[in-house]
């Protein structure tokens, strides 16, 4: 496979796994902010889902805050923006995806652009729109693994999707540790934090202390039935990641494999605390720190960045 | 009085007997059905990322190709005709193209001066000399016909560069069995599906090396290039890589694109980059979209390029007067498919001539495409004619004229209403080591405006689906 197509498969996987996990994010904070809490903290939100300071704004309210982290496209880091780079990604490589997943990712680019879905998002029904677009997420994810060969396209699509995946799971995470934080019922945000990962319902079958930080941690890193947690994740981009050593240069591959594996290390055998929260805040910035560390040796060996 | 027009479908105002069958399912159907219809076909279009790209605030815009539902319908004798008059043509053309980059036979032997040759633009001073794989330069060539009022067709232009528009021609046919299902094999309409694997056979013909898998590439401008949609198409259709000239480099004579595995090296380039920009060490040195140091191995033999570099000089529209003589020249037979009378405008007794009747002539720029640098006599003032004209004077070479043929009209469903307008034909021919091989149908081009000569997609223009009838 050319590298600059493995790198727009990865690019495109990885920016449709982050509009997934903020739509999910954002529908759980906006049932929240409706359902319990009167003085939600959209600020917290906003500040913490621009990539960029320069991409935040004051908001006042659920309306403004859903604009600028959905559709705005002043906002580099806006449900809509993402799309349009998974899109632009999509386009330059069709003869290597299916028709199928080019036409799905062009469809849910015309439902984030309907004027429809945005009446729903700011002025009717919010959660319709969210269960629309969340819809197109999870038909683009069936899609590609229905249509497409398993290949070298299917193989950095996976391993593009789960290393965003962990990224983004951790910044949901840290955004809660910091609700948290502000001396809110603790119990209440874990619960939101699960929802926001599809882990909730997972959650009280499988945890007998319900909602306690040691456990919500747990499954959140280290539960392997999880599909949303870090361990599971980084398992599946090396699951992923050995399907390439046929088609490897033998070093690019050594020096890949020990990456994943250090970090696999680190992630299971350490010592840490999970109720301690500085140890987990560390916990979340060297796991971070590592999966970067690990996407960018991959853009170096695999496609071609120098 | 209006000249007469060549419409397709009616005659005396019956309906042609070809016609037949579709206009009597089209008289089952409201108006209102044929509205659903013509929005499906939309919606279909959108969803499948058929459309142009208008890229503004780093975000793409996206056009629709206009489609027009009702299709154009050609018969069995009439296709015979049209076919073994381009194959003639494409015959002749490669001949002429062999010849003046090598021996220039038919200009020592004076049928086309050498002074016409030499200011070509197309002309490629790089390919004299260059043996070229089965001495065929034109792979893949689109020739554009009309019919005029009497319904003789024409051959208006040679597209022999990169001719461009197969998968709309692909797709149409495509929209076609959704919107009226059943009358595709109720018409007994010859295939188009072929044309990808006839291509990829000829394309895999061309390879030099001994080897059971020659490795064959698009070379794409890339995403912002109008056509693209169709450089995706194609490469997916044939099930061959899509590169960018930065995915390519050559090494010691040879092409390699950069994989994830390291360097592979390309047998044969189906290159949709303009001879321009191919090679930035050669010709133009601001180009990003080429690839440096491709044309030395071209010139080694060591890759085929598809169409080959140079054909511009077939294609130049002050050449085309002269096809007709290539043909009698080449092959010693007549032409089979009429040309267009046309005018040099370096030519004095021809300038006055034209201009003393422009409102019957149109002015074309010799090395324009896109119906871009046109003049339409009967549609300008006076005053845009004086400008045009001191245009013309400045650079005579560089301007043909030709009389206004009224294209023949086909049925539209615009805005809810079934309309005439005006239509062309561009067939695409495959020139391979086999021979050449031409699918049946192309595309039908149409003038959406109404009473517009100008059938180009970049000036307003829309496609048919178009039929050719089993025998």
């Amino acid at each position: 496979m050319l590298s600059r197509v493995a790198d727009s498969v990865f690019w495109m996987a990885r920016y449709m796994e982050r509009t997934d996990k903020m739509l999910r994010a954002l529908r759980t904070s906006y049932i929240a902010s409706q359902d319990e809490m009167q003085d939600f903290d959209w600020q917290l939100w906003v500040d913490g889902l621009s990539a960029k300071s320069t991409d935040s704004i004051e908001v006042n309210n659920y309306r403004e805050a859903l604009n600028h982290l959905i559709l705005s496209t002043h906002n580099d880091a806006s449900v809509l923006a993402n799309i349009v780079r998974a899109r632009e990604n999509a386009r330059s490589v069709q003869d290597y995806i299916t028709k199928e997943v080019w036409q799905g990712i062009n469809e849910y680019y015309h439902l984030i652009r309907d004027p429809k879905t945005q009446d729903l998002l700011l002025k009717n029904d919010p959660v319709t729109a969210f269960d629309q677009l969340l819809r197109e997420s999870v038909l683009f994810y069936g899609t590609v693994d229905i249509t497409m060969n398993r290949g070298e396209g299917y193989i950095f699509i996976s391993i593009g999707k789960y290393i965003e995946r962990i990224i983004r799971s951790l910044d949901i995470l840290e955004l809660q540790m910091l609700e948290i934080e502000k001396g809110r019922n603790e119990a209440m945000h874990w619960k939101y934090l699960l929802y926001s990962l599809s882990g909730y319902e997972f959650h009280t079958k499988h945890y007998k202390n319900a909602l306690q930080m040691d456990e919500v941690i747990g499954q959140v890193f280290l539960d392997v039935q999880f599909p949303h947690s870090i361990l599971y994740s980084l398992l599946q981009v090396e699951r992923y990641f050995k399907r390439l050593e046929n088609i490897s240069l033998p070093e690019y591959f050594r020096e890949m494999e020990f990456l994943l594996g250090r970090a696999l290390s680190n992630l299971r055998y350490n010592s840490r605390r999970h109720n301690d929260v500085v140890e987990v805040k560390g916990w979340i910035l060297e796991t971070r720190s590592e999966v970067k560390a690990i996407s960018q040796k991959l853009a170096t060996l695999y496609f071609g960045y120098s | 009085m209006r000249p007469k027009v060549w419409d397709e479908m009616y005659e005396a105002g019956d309906i042609r007997s070809h016609y037949q069958v579709f206009f009597d399912s089209l008289s089952q159907s409201t108006s209102d059905e044929f509205t659903l219809k013509d929005e499906l076909a939309k919606k279909l279009f959108m969803n499948q990322g058929i459309t142009f790209t208008v890229y503004s605030d780093g975000e793409g815009i996206e056009k629709i190709f206009p489609f027009d539902i009702i299709p154009r319908i050609i018969t069995a004798v009439e296709w015979e005709h049209i076919e073994s008059g381009i194959k003639q043509r494409i015959r002749a053309l490669n001949i002429f193209l062999r010849d003046i980059y090598h021996d220039q036979f038919i200009i020592k032997d004076g049928i086309i001066p050498a002074s016409l040759m030499h200011s070509c633009p197309g002309f490629l001073r790089e390919m004299v000399g260059v043996d070229v794989p089965f001495d065929i330069y034109t792979h893949i060539s689109g020739i554009d016909l009309i019919r005029d009022g009497d319904g003789s067709f024409f051959v208006l232009e040679d597209n022999l560069r990169t001719p461009s528009g197969v998968s709309y021609m692909l797709e149409n046919r495509n929209m076609t069995y959704r919107i009226f299902p059943g009358l595709l094999p109720r018409n007994n309409v010859r295939s188009v599906k072929d044309y990808p694997d006839l291509l990829l056979k000829n394309l895999l013909g061309l390879a030099n090396r001994q080897k059971s898998e020659p490795t064959v590439v698009m070379l794409t401008p890339g995403i912002y290039n109008s056509a693209y949609f169709e450089h995706t198409t194609l490469a997916r259709l044939m099930g061959i890589d899509l590169v960018e000239g930065r995915d390519l480099v050559v090494d010691n004579a040879k092409v390699y694109m950069k994989t994830t595995a390291g360097l592979k090296q390309v047998d044969v380039i189906y290159r949709r980059v303009d001879d321009e920009y191919l090679d930035p060490l050669i010709f133009n040195r601001e180009s990003i979209l080429g690839v440096s140091g491709i044309y030395y191995a071209y010139r080694m033999g060591n890759v085929a390029i598809v169409n080959a570099p140079g054909n511009g000089v077939a294609d130049d529209k002050a050449v085309y007067p002269y096809v007709p003589n290539m043909i009698k020249y080449y092959l010693n037979e007549e032409p089979i498919l009429k040309t267009v009378p046309t005018y040099s405008m370096d030519n004095p007794d021809h300038f006055s001539e034209v201009f003393s009747k422009i409102e019957s002539m149109v002015i074309k720029k010799t090395n324009e495409s896109g119906g871009y640098g046109m003049l339409m006599g009967h549609a300008v003032t006076e005053k845009e004619v004086a400008a045009y004209k001191l245009d013309v004077e400045k650079n005579p070479r560089h301007f043909i004229a030709q009389p206004i043929i009224n294209l023949s009209s086909v049925p539209c469903f615009l805005t809810g209403k079934v309309q005439p307008r005006h239509v062309d034909l561009r067939p695409f021919a495959l020139y391979g080591p086999q021979g050449i091989e031409i699918v049946p149908g192309g595309l039908t081009r149409v003038a959406l405006r109404e009473g517009s000569l100008v059938v180009n997609s970049s000036q307003g223009g829309g496609s048919k689906d178009t039929w050719v009838l089993g025998s």
